[in-house]
């Protein structure tokens, strides 16, 4: 039954808002250290952590107008990055429901939507799994 | 290692933190191996004198782990933290998280 879901060393449930803690800093920290260790990685974004990879961020942060030279880039870009540096070792999914919920439905190529009633795939085709945040 | 324990909120965020790491505490009593990682926010509880239960957990065998880029990021010094600290980075994390067998819990 775990068949659509690859094995994974590790599933990192992110949940909560980008921007009210280092949550998501910590957890790209956390993903490229997996990562450098080779370790295979699936990251589950659900509540509003579904909105770190939505398309309409586009690939970089909003101009500094303190220093226009500098672009930063969004996590949109972050995300892609890190999938597609990693081929094939790091997987991200977007729970379908939090993502329409919040109006997030549009996500970039590199990541996938799920339903949440799959969620349960995800933790079996996983060896350890963590839960980062709340809603 | 048999627990990987990580709080993030610290202080700040209430009483969870200092619950949490009365279970972390029990579980070193009962002799379980185990690593209490302070990570963001919950670097603050390292702070001597912050938040109670630390050293009574690294009195029971528990290893203090305080995240080294939430110390830099809060300009705290190592002379800061209570005494059995251990300064580490993401990667000993995920080289924990990654031992077969241990139970991880991010707080």
């Amino acid at each position: 039954m775990t068949a659509t879901v690859p094995h994974s060393d590790v599933l990192l449930k992110v949940l909560g808002a980008p921007h009210r803690t280092e949550l998501i800093t910590s957890l790209f920290r956390l993903t490229e250290a997996l990562l450098e260790r080779d370790a295979t990685v699936q990251i589950w974004a659900c509540g509003d952590a579904t909105g770190l990879t939505r398309a309409s961020l586009g690939m970089a942060k909003p101009a500094d107008v303190t220093d226009r030279a500098r672009t930063f880039p969004s996590t949109a870009a972050l995300a892609r990055d890190l999938i597609r540096k990693n081929d094939g070792r790091l997987r991200w999914y977007v729970c379908r429901f939090c993502a329409r919920d919040r109006g997030h439905a549009e996500q970039i190529d590199e990541v996938k939507t799920r339903p949440a009633a799959r969620f349960w795939e995800h933790v079996t085709a996983a060896d350890q799994m963590i839960v980062m945040g709340v809603c | 290692m048999d627990y990987l324990l990580i709080e993030s909120g610290g202080p700040a965020e209430g009483p969870g933190a200092v619950r949490f790491i009365a279970d972390a505490t029990a579980l070193a009593g009962q002799g379980a191996s185990v690593a209490l990682v302070l990570i963001q926010n919950g670097v603050a509880g390292a702070v001597a004198g912050t938040m109670t239960g630390l050293e009574d957990f690294v009195g029971r065998g528990g290893q203090l782990w305080i995240d080294e880029f939430s110390v830099r990021q809060r300009a705290l010094d190592r002379g800061d933290l209570i005494s059995g600290a251990r300064v580490t980075g993401m990667g000993d994390l995920a080289d924990a998280l990654l031992t077969p067998g241990v139970r991880a819990v991010w707080h």
